[in-house]
């Protein structure tokens, strides 16, 4: 499986970053990616393309907030953190999600 | 909605996002870079970096905002390209917008404002309504209206019904006022006449008008017995008093009565009567003190001596409805039991209550319907106004068809361009919006001086408050989509392919646009001639009124009034005074002849009592008295107002108080009372009351007597020396050698030296007096004439714009024309042929609906009907001329195109 990479599916993004959020407390763009990327045993492959408008998007929704600081390895980064309200919108996209993958599964087992 | 604020945020800080943007990208590629141990990997694999700061920068974006930026700097760039055709716009919208926005902030003050109190809307004002004049109302100060819906109704109520209404549960105050009307208001010495109004002690405190000072007439000072006090409009204590604070506490002397100062009342209230404008307040039981000769006493005690108006406020969650309801029974009881015969039972006035936050309408009567028609008119000039811009960018359009196909064919969606086009038309509307109120500035002042006239100022006050400056955005947005739609639609609605494939020079010649602007020419015409007719009709009501027989020489009088009651003169002494002024007044140098009456002779004044003929039979309960108008006039009457004596003689010397009581009758008394008999020599009893026996000793030719506009009635001149009650003011005539204006400092002079208590009023010349009477038709008829030109100034123009551009397209088929031939003669006619057509439709289709129009003018009209055929024709005419002379440039310059230099056009 190792090389086999596939594109987030559409619309799921904000859910995976939300959630490695709350796994991670607080983290630089470059780990949240890092994070998917490992958490999903490489499956997942998150393009900075689609990482970078999504936070931005984020931020201005207010779902998350940042923060620069020091790294590490004393370099100075952009931390992103989980606000009550992204929590909320974690929530229910978890909600959706479920509901929609449940009614998938249904449909694929009655074949 | 937070997120949008956050985006505001964004906006203000871009440079620093931007850079945030950048360092975190840089940082990612640096880890990135480190993890796999190669930069030029991570490189490729993030891709394009600028792509993803863009793509991240949309995030914080106003899509809408943005293209809305760049379309107005796109209109703004295009404007300033085209500088004529942005100043002819701008102009014109300026001009149109301008004049709406003077005439809307009138019919704001006059009609729409709400007094300047806290919650007006809880406001009411009570009403009495009836089938005809109520016969239980045995005397009535104020007025009786025909109510729209049929029968009368008044404003005006008996002190004692007022003092009952005031107990209700649905009002939290009920308070009263009445017009003092103009008061001598002695102070620091100086005598002059200011307008007062009377109010009851609960008035300030039921309306929630402060004081700007001291305190105001509460309940404490309306009681019978109270220390007379008063209290000051802020600009009266600002204009009379320097807006010094120490005139609280001090006395003045109002029409000969000690009054003390105890306040000024907030600035802008002006009480509740917008068009009496009131410079001093008074408490109401002073009435019986100063008010009028006969009303001294026991007014306020009168059951059936309706006057006062009252106002309420209503109990927060009670409706009108639910108000008049409660007391209409009250109300109904009291006037019931005033009642004494059958007949006065069978009318009772029955209580009605109309909503009050405006305050009271009297000003709205007299102005409602000429503000709109003005409305009318000057809405029609935006239509033209917009009608030209509309024509303007259609032929503008047509000149960038190549543009828009090249922008559609790139890709532009057809509303996106749309959108844009429609931006650059409100941004010339808000530029004219912006002129306009220059515009509107200036016109104002320039109605409320015609208005005024001399006069004392007008009295609402007039200005460019928010509500007009919202309407007056609201029209610029309105105007903008009128003129910017349609040409925007045609526009964007192109065949991509041939579009693209003109020249620069000549377009195919699909004429769907050209027919469109001329139906907008064809409007025009027709519009303007609507504007054309109602300036001619104004105009020549004017001019009748102008040349009205007045019966008297008006030219070179100066009239002024002096009141020796308000001083405190009283019975034999008044008379002394009177005759004694008149004598100095006669020796003021430049001073020809003076004369003295009890009112003014054209000024819409009148007196009118009832008299008996010799031979007719008494009269009977209940009917019709036969009655006469009249005048008390001075003994050198007739011959310092030049009225001609046709038989008998006039009133002189002879005719003192002591003398057999003698009357001169006018021409139109001599006819209808004594036809074909001499009345000379006659006898007649005179008044109703106390009837006095009077010989006619003269006819006089007939005079206008009350107003330029009404038929002369039958009048009787008697000597004011012989009346019954001496007058409490006298109205002085003096036929100057010069202008009469030069002795308005030496008659005010003369007058105080008589007795510095008692002030000049009303000094001005005939002429100006007369002209008073008829401002309504004098600002219509100036204010309709700049009307007429401004639209005929626009119809030209959008005429000659069109044709001009007409002329610029058709310039190779000219050439070719001239060079096959044609003279320059047939070109001219060519040209002018379209105008023919042109003017012909919007004539035809102007005529039409000025008949339909005109008719709603009658009542504004006088001597002529609204019908008049030559104010018609003249119009038509005028409008004809203009049409052909805005032809006849673009004519010409179609006659001297050269054909050779028209052929290499192309």
């Amino acid at each position: 499986m190792g090389n086999v990479k596939t594109e987030i599916p559409p619309g799921t993004l904000h859910m995976l970053i939300l959630k490695s959020l709350v796994r991670l407390g607080d983290m630089h763009g470059y780990g949240i990616a890092q994070h998917i990327q490992q958490t999903s045993d490489e499956v997942l492959q998150v393009e900075e393309g689609s990482l970078y408008p999504a936070l931005q998007r984020m931020l201005i929704k207010g779902w998350v907030a940042a923060e620069w600081k020091q790294s590490e390895n004393n370099r100075r980064a952009r931390f992103y953190q989980l606000t009550p309200e992204g929590r909320k919108q974690l929530a229910r996209e978890l909600r959706n999600y479920q509901q929609v993958s449940g009614a998938i599964a249904k449909v694929i087992e009655a074949v | 909605m937070k997120s949008l604020l956050r985006r505001l945020q964004y906006l203000f800080a871009r440079r620093q996002r931007e850079s945030e943007l950048d360092e975190e990208i840089r940082d990612h590629l640096a880890r990135k870079a480190a993890d796999l141990g190669d930069t030029g990997a991570a490189r490729r694999q993030f891709g394009n970096v600028t792509l993803v700061q863009e793509e991240s920068r949309a995030q914080w974006s106003f899509p809408l905002l943005e293209q809305l930026a760049q379309d107005v700097r796109y209109a703004v760039r295009d404007m300033a390209a085209h500088r004529m055709f942005t100043a002819v716009a701008v102009l014109s919208l300026a001009l149109g917008i301008g004049a709406n926005t003077a005439i809307y902030s009138f019919m704001d003050a006059v009609m729409l404002r709400a007094l300047p109190v806290s919650q007006p809307e809880q406001l009411v004002i009570l009403n009495w309504r009836a089938k005809d004049n109520p016969r239980v109302v045995a005397s009535h100060w104020g007025e009786i209206y025909d109510h729209d819906a049929g029968g009368v109704i008044s404003p005006n109520f008996p002190y004692p019904a007022y003092e009952l209404l005031r107990n209700n549960q649905v009002f939290s105050s009920l308070f009263g006022h009445m017009n003092a009307g103009s008061l001598n208001v002695v102070a620091e010495g100086q005598a002059e006449i200011a307008r007062g109004q009377y109010v009851t002690g609960d008035l300030f405190t039921g309306l929630g008008v402060p004081p700007a000072l001291g305190r105001l007439i509460g309940r404490t000072d309306d009681q019978r017995g109270a220390p007379p006090v008063a209290v000051l409009t802020y600009d009266y204590w600002k204009s009379r008093f320097g807006a010094n604070p120490a005139v609280v506490g001090q006395t003045v002397r109002i029409d000969s009565t000690a009054f003390t100062v105890i306040g000024v009342a907030a600035p802008n209230f002006y009480g509740v009567n917008s068009s009496v404008k009131p410079q001093l307040f008074l408490p109401i039981v002073s009435i019986e003190q100063i008010g009028w000769q006969n009303s001294k006493q026991g007014l306020l005690a009168n059951r059936t001596f309706y006057w006062i108006e009252l106002m309420a406020r209503l109990r927060p969650g009670v409706t009108l409805e639910t108000a008049q309801a409660h007391l209409a029974g009250p109300f109904h009881n009291f006037v019931y039991n005033t009642a004494v015969t059958e007949l006065e039972r069978s009318n009772i006035p029955a209580l009605s209550l109309q909503e009050g936050g405006s305050g009271v309408d009297a000003m709205r009567r007299e102005y409602a319907k000429p503000l709109w028609v003005l409305m009318a008119m000057v809405g029609l000039i935006l239509l033209i106004a917009c009608a030209n811009l509309a024509n303007l960018l259609l032929a503008r359009a047509a000149g960038r068809r190549r543009e828009m196909a090249v922008r559609l064919s790139l890709g532009a969606g057809r509303f996106r361009v749309i959108r844009q086009l429609l931006t650059e038309s409100l941004l010339l509307a808000i530029a004219g919006a912006v002129a306009g109120l220059g515009v509107a500035a200036l016109a104002i002042r320039a109605i409320l001086a015609l208005l005024a006239n001399g006069d004392e100022a007008f009295p609402a006050v007039v200005g460019l408050d928010w509500r007009v400056l919202t309407f007056t955005l609201l029209m610029a947005i309105a105007a903008s989509l009128l003129f910017g739609l349609v040409p925007a639609i045609q526009s964007t609605r192109l065949d991509l392919t041939p579009a693209l494939k003109e020249t620069r020079a000549g377009a195919p010649r699909r004429r769907n646009w050209f027919s469109l602007s001329q139906a907008l020419v064809v409007s025009q015409i027709a519009i303007a001639l609507l504007l054309v007719v109602a300036a001619s009709l104004f105009v020549r009501s004017l001019s009748n009124l102008y040349a009205v027989q007045l019966g008297f020489n008006a030219e070179r009088l100066l009239t002024f009034s002096v009141n020796a009651a308000k001083a405190g003169y009283e019975g034999p002494a008044r008379t002394r005074f009177f005759a004694d002024l008149e004598s100095r007044l006669a020796a003021v140098p430049g001073v020809r002849a003076t004369t003295s009456s009890d009112m003014p002779i054209v000024g819409g004044w009148m007196s009118s009592t009832v008299i008996r003929l010799p031979g007719a039979p008494p009269p009977r309960e209940g009917q019709p008295r036969t009655g006469s108008p009249y005048a008390q006039v001075g003994p050198t009457f007739f011959e310092t107002m030049e009225i001609p004596i046709l038989q008998g003689r006039a009133l002189d010397e002879r005719d003192t108080e002591g003398a057999r009581k003698v009357a001169v009758v006018n021409q139109v008394f001599a006819q209808k009372f004594f036809p074909g008999q001499n009345p000379v020599g006659q006898h007649f009893s005179f008044g109703g009351a106390k009837p006095v026996e009077i010989e006619i000793v003269g006819v006089a030719r007939n005079a206008r007597y009350n107003s330029l506009k009404r038929e002369i009635p039958t009048v009787m001149y008697l000597p004011w020396k012989q009346t019954s009650q001496p007058l409490p003011q006298m109205f002085f005539d003096l036929r100057a050698a010069g202008d009469p204006l030069a002795l308005a400092s030496a008659v005010r002079e003369v007058v105080r030296q008589a007795n510095p208590l008692v002030p000049v009023a009303g000094l001005t010349t005939q002429t100006r007096r007369m002209d008073q009477t008829i401002r309504q038709e004098r600002t219509f008829a100036q204010l309709s004439t700049w009307f007429g030109a401004l639209a005929l100034l626009m119809a030209s123009i959008g005429l000659y714009g069109t044709l001009a551009y007409g002329v610029a397209r058709r310039t190779s088929e000219i050439g070719i024309r001239m060079a096959l031939g044609a003279r320059q003669g047939r070109i001219v006619w060519m040209v002018l042929r379209d105008v023919l057509v042109l003017a012909g439709v919007g004539l035809a289709i102007g005529l039409a609906a000025a008949y339909q129009a005109a008719a709603l003018l009658e009542s504004f009209l006088f001597g002529l009907k609204p019908h008049d055929p030559f104010a018609i024709l003249v119009s038509a005419a005028v409008l004809l001329g203009c049409a052909l002379l805005a032809g006849f440039l673009p004519a010409r310059r179609a006659a001297r195109v050269d054909p050779l230099v028209a052929l290499r056009h192309d």
